[in-house]
């Protein structure tokens, strides 16, 4: 900033900040700048910096039925599983933002539970009810399992949203004669939009790589690509992951740069 | 629209039930799987460990997330949201990818190996994965983003002025930091050190891929019933006993975060 | 005539008088067509200035068809009372304000007029129909809000088209509707930009234009002016008394502000904690204030307690008595009365003092100057403080703290208010 005075105290200590922080950043990162240049390497070794550059890892992944196969389940179900939590999480949050009821924080809390509870147990718990109804194995049973996850994430960015609107453009629009269907859609959704679509894509986001409730769900006709993935990390490591995980995290480089483009961080600081 | 919260409820509560079921009916009904798995060998050492390899994830995630918290906080807010994206992409980044990055560092041939070999010009084979090692930095991966964020969100509620008014007060910035920001960030510490712990009780996926066989975790522990064994119950029990922990450990911040409403 | 308006002029200040002369401003147009309409027009001011004790908010209530009648009606918000056993008619064309500290009910009894929740007990009457349990939308009520409630998502023209979208009007109907609602705010030439573009006065202005196009039989406003700065606040004032003036709907206006209220109502109806303390004209509330509350949120007053004694005079502190105006009262009866500070002359020692006048002596504690007005504090020798008001002059013969005076006021000036 011009004009600032410069306090040789305070610059030493924000230096040192500085100096601690920089390699914190450093180890947050190594992951990604590892992973993507091993992407470009070639097929027979996993070293970094790699020896040589080609686009041969890729090749492999789009020409394997069963990457593709398992890239397809993963995608089929991350997109059903964010339109079944939108429409269910955006009504609902609306419905729990705008509402005072008995037991209010008991419903709150059974709906929050999910992003509480070991995932763990709720993928036991899953492929034990699922076992039960017979529908494990299903790409209908893993897009449940995802739903339950993703909707308090995404209540509580509607909540989030809700509760920054003004209550009087709702009554307002009531009063000029809305019905409660009109006013939402003609009120609440236009003002919520940012909201929708960072919780959407977060919703996505979470569906796409999640792997626990997966991992019990998956029959061996829907392996989800980060079943596959842990599957063969768990076995044996091949230089494809590399070429995997560099496509996640084009994936996660996108959501991230729409959740900072809306200015909505995370739902953890909600 | 009440309609959807019931709907809500009715995808939610199933699963959880059934785990309770299933833990208690074998059939028939009894608390003996809960005797059997308390009582052995394997799961005290299991619990043993999770609560010690969450305790020392968190309390290192915390330490290095409050660095890096207050060091964003004090960037002017331009340089701050650019900086967010050394935090944020790591937050969304799959924890599958950060595994296998750390195996590929960390590994016998890994880029540390291969830089400390190269430092000492000898051969170094560290063993850095599998192991405690391993397990620690990719647990500390995953779960610094989680605890920038609170942490950053009440260093960032400190008001300004606080600071202006302790510094014309003749305050220096050590004295600064102990008495004005240290204390005022405090429940965002609270919160995100307990929001950590909890999340790292659960861990699954890092201690099956990153730690070692004596490393696995509660959470492996039910996978290994359910897979290996196939037995439910026990399965059900040990995910009871998991739920309970993080049960009493997520209350106070629940308690928490209602008063902040 | 002539007389009233002087009084007018002393007592409420320059608020008031410019309002009046708005007020014939407005007039004039049609004077020149019609010499009649002047009387017409200036006898409700003229029954205003005059106090009439007799006067009370029910007996306009009783005539006619109420826009809006409440009877019986309170609201409980779990254990907490928001709002008393209250009956409240308001009538067709009527300008009610609803004057009150926060939390005094006002604007619990606004939102039950609107539907935003059910009364606990009791009905509303909206235009003779039982609507207690009706939806907000099929009231029939238009209203604008202190935050101006625009839509961020939709231009100045969609805003004010909105609730003639909702009732599925024509587009040739929506466009002549809002473009004359947006001509009576002066806001022609606004139609494509959003509300975050315009300033705050602009914003309600659109509002009030969103309000008016449907033609609600009541329109109701919460603090419609609360957000604005001053200067603004006075001159949105004279533009919603214009709107009301031509359009002729009822208007419940809510506001804390009492100059606002003195200003704008045919009636105000005074609230304190969950009560109706007083409901009046502006001149009752002034002048006829019933009790203690409403002679202290109601402009500046002086409040002396005594009690009679057998010559008919009010014995207070210091053993000293008053005259207190009205009829034989009984020895040993309590009282308070009330004189408002501008009523109360200071005069020098030597200086002769007029029969029926009350007077004390005290020294001058403190004097400020205010602008137009001057405010000087006495302490009394008998251990009040009475504080006077007068137009200001220059420093020079303002009274200095620490000189010998004494104060007067008629017994005509002095109010006896209900304990």
């Amino acid at each position: 900033m011009p004009g600032q005075i410069d306090d040789p105290h305070s610059r030493r200590y924000r230096a040192l900040g500085t100096g601690l922080a920089v390699p914190i950043y450093v180890f947050l990162l190594a992951p990604i700048v590892v992973t993507v240049p091993m992407a470009f390497g070639p097929t027979n070794a996993l070293t970094f910096p790699p020896a040589s550059y080609s686009f041969d890892l890729f090749r492999i992944f789009f020409n394997s039925p069963a990457w593709l196969g398992s890239l397809f389940e993963s995608l089929k179900i991350a997109i059903a599983t964010t339109a079944l939590a939108m429409i269910a999480g955006t009504l609902a949050g609306y419905w729990m933002a705008r509402h005072e009821f008995a037991g209010k924080g008991l419903v709150t809390s059974m709906i929050m539970s999910p992003s509480i509870v070991p995932i763990i147990v709720i993928g036991l718990g899953l492929y034990l009810y699922f076992s039960y109804l017979r529908i494990t194995g299903t790409t209908l049973s893993i897009v449940l399992g995802h739903v339950m996850v993703t909707l308090p994430y995404v209540i509580v960015m509607v909540v989030a949203g809700v509760n920054k609107l003004d209550r009087n453009l709702e009554f307002g629009a009531e009063l000029m004669g809305a019905g409660p269907m009109q006013m939402f859609v003609t009120v609440v959704i236009p003002q919520l939009v940012p909201s929708l679509v960072s919780a959407a894509f977060f919703a996505f986001l979470l569906s796409f790589d999640e792997v626990i409730i997966a991992w019990f769900l998956a029959g061996p006709n829907t392996v989800t690509l980060p079943v596959k993935m842990f599957n063969a990390l768990h076995w044996e490591i091949s230089p494809v992951i590399a070429a995997v995980s560099t496509l996640m995290t084009a994936l996660s480089l996108l959501v991230c740069i729409v959740a900072i483009g809306l200015r909505k961080w995370t739902p953890t600081d909600v | 629209m009440s309609p959807a919260v019931l709907a809500v409820i009715f995808i939610v509560l199933p699963p959880l039930l059934y785990v309770f079921y299933t833990s208690v009916y074998g059939p028939p009904l009894s608390l003996a799987a809960y005797g059997e798995v308390l009582t052995s060998k394997l799961f005290r050492q299991t619990l043993s460990t999770t609560l010690i390899i969450a305790s020392l994830s968190s309390l290192l995630s915390l330490l290095l997330g409050f660095v890096v918290a207050l060091h964003l906080a004090r960037q002017p807010a331009r340089r701050r949201a650019i900086l967010m994206l050394l935090v944020l992409l790591p937050f969304w980044t799959s924890i599958l990818v950060k595994c296998f990055a750390f195996t590929v560092i960390l590994g016998r041939e890994g880029i540390i190996n291969n830089i400390l070999s190269w430092i000492f010009d000898a051969k170094v084979q560290l063993p850095l994965v599998l192991n405690l090692v391993g397990l620690l930095v990719g647990m500390t991966s995953f779960l610094v983003p989680l605890v920038v964020l609170p942490v950053l969100a009440s260093l960032v509620a400190i008001d300004e002025a606080i600071y202006r008014a302790a510094s014309i007060m003749g305050a220096k910035p050590p004295r600064i930091f102990w008495t004005v920001t240290v204390p005022m960030s405090l429940p965002g510490v609270f919160a995100g050190l307990l929001s950590i712990f909890v999340m790292s009780l659960g861990a699954f996926v890092v201690p099956a891929l990153l730690g070692g066989p004596q490393d696995q975790m509660l959470s492996n522990l039910v996978d290994f019933y359910n897979r290996e064994v196939l037995d439910w119950q026990k399965a059900s029990a040990i995910s009871v006993v998991l739920f309970g922990m993080v049960l009493v450990f997520a209350a106070p911040l629940a308690l928490w975060r209602r008063r902040k409403v | 005539m002539f007389n009233t308006n002087g009084i007018q002029r002393r007592y409420l200040g320059m608020n008031q008088q410019t309002r009046k002369e708005e007020a014939l401003e407005e007039v004039q147009p049609n004077l020149q067509l019609q010499g009649g309409l002047r009387t017409f027009a200036f006898r409700p001011q003229r029954m205003r200035n005059e106090v009439n004790p007799m006067q009370d908010g029910t007996v306009l209530g009783a005539r006619g068809a109420h826009a809006i009648a409440l009877s019986g009606i309170s609201k409980m918000f779990g254990s907490v009372t928001a709002l008393h056993l209250t009956d409240l008619s308001v009538d067709k064309g009527e300008f009610l304000t609803l004057l009150g500290p926060s939390g005094s009910g006002k604007t619990t009894l606004l939102n039950l007029i609107a539907g935003a929740f059910g009364p606990t007990t009791g009905t509303i009457l909206l235009g003779g129909r039982d609507t207690t349990a009706t939806p907000p939308r099929e009231r029939g009520i238009g209203m604008v809000f202190q935050n101006y409630a625009l839509m961020p998502h939709m231009t100045v023209f969609e805003n004010v088209a909105y609730p003639l979208r909702v009732r599925r009007e024509s587009a040739k109907a929506i466009h002549d509707k809002v473009t004359e609602a947006l001509e009576r705010v002066g806001l022609r030439g606004f139609e494509d930009r959003r509300p975050r573009q315009l300033s705050g006065g602009q914003q309600q202005r659109v509002g009030i234009a969103r309000c008016i196009v449907y033609s609600p039989a009541i329109i109701l406003m919460d603090e419609p002016l609360g957000a604005l700065d001053k200067n603004l606040r006075e001159q949105m004032q004279g533009e919603v008394k214009r709107l009301h003036k031509d359009l002729g709907t009822t208007v419940i206006y809510v506001t804390h502000d009492q100059e606002e209220a003195l200003n704008m109502s045919d009636r105000i109806c005074l609230m304190s904690s969950g009560k109706i303390a007083q409901l009046g004209t502006p001149d009752e509330l002034y002048f006829q204030p019933c009790n203690q509350f409403v002679a202290e949120f109601v402009g500046e007053s002086n409040l002396i307690s005594g009690e009679m004694n057998a010559d008919g005079l009010m014995m207070i502190a210091g053993n000293r008595s008053i005259s207190v105006p009205g009829a034989m009262r009984t020895e040993g009866l309590e009282l308070l009365v009330m004189v408002r500070p501008e009523k109360v002359r200071i005069c020098g020692m030597d200086e002769a003092v007029t029969d029926n006048s009350n007077q004390l002596t005290g020294d001058v504690v403190s004097s400020s100057f205010v602008g137009g007005m001057t405010r000087v504090t006495i302490k009394t020798d008998n251990g009040l403080n009475i504080t006077a008001k007068m137009v200001s002059c220059r420093a020079e013969s303002r009274h200095v703290s620490g000189a010998r005076v004494r104060v007067c006021w008629s017994s005509s000036d002095t109010v006896v208010l209900n304990k």
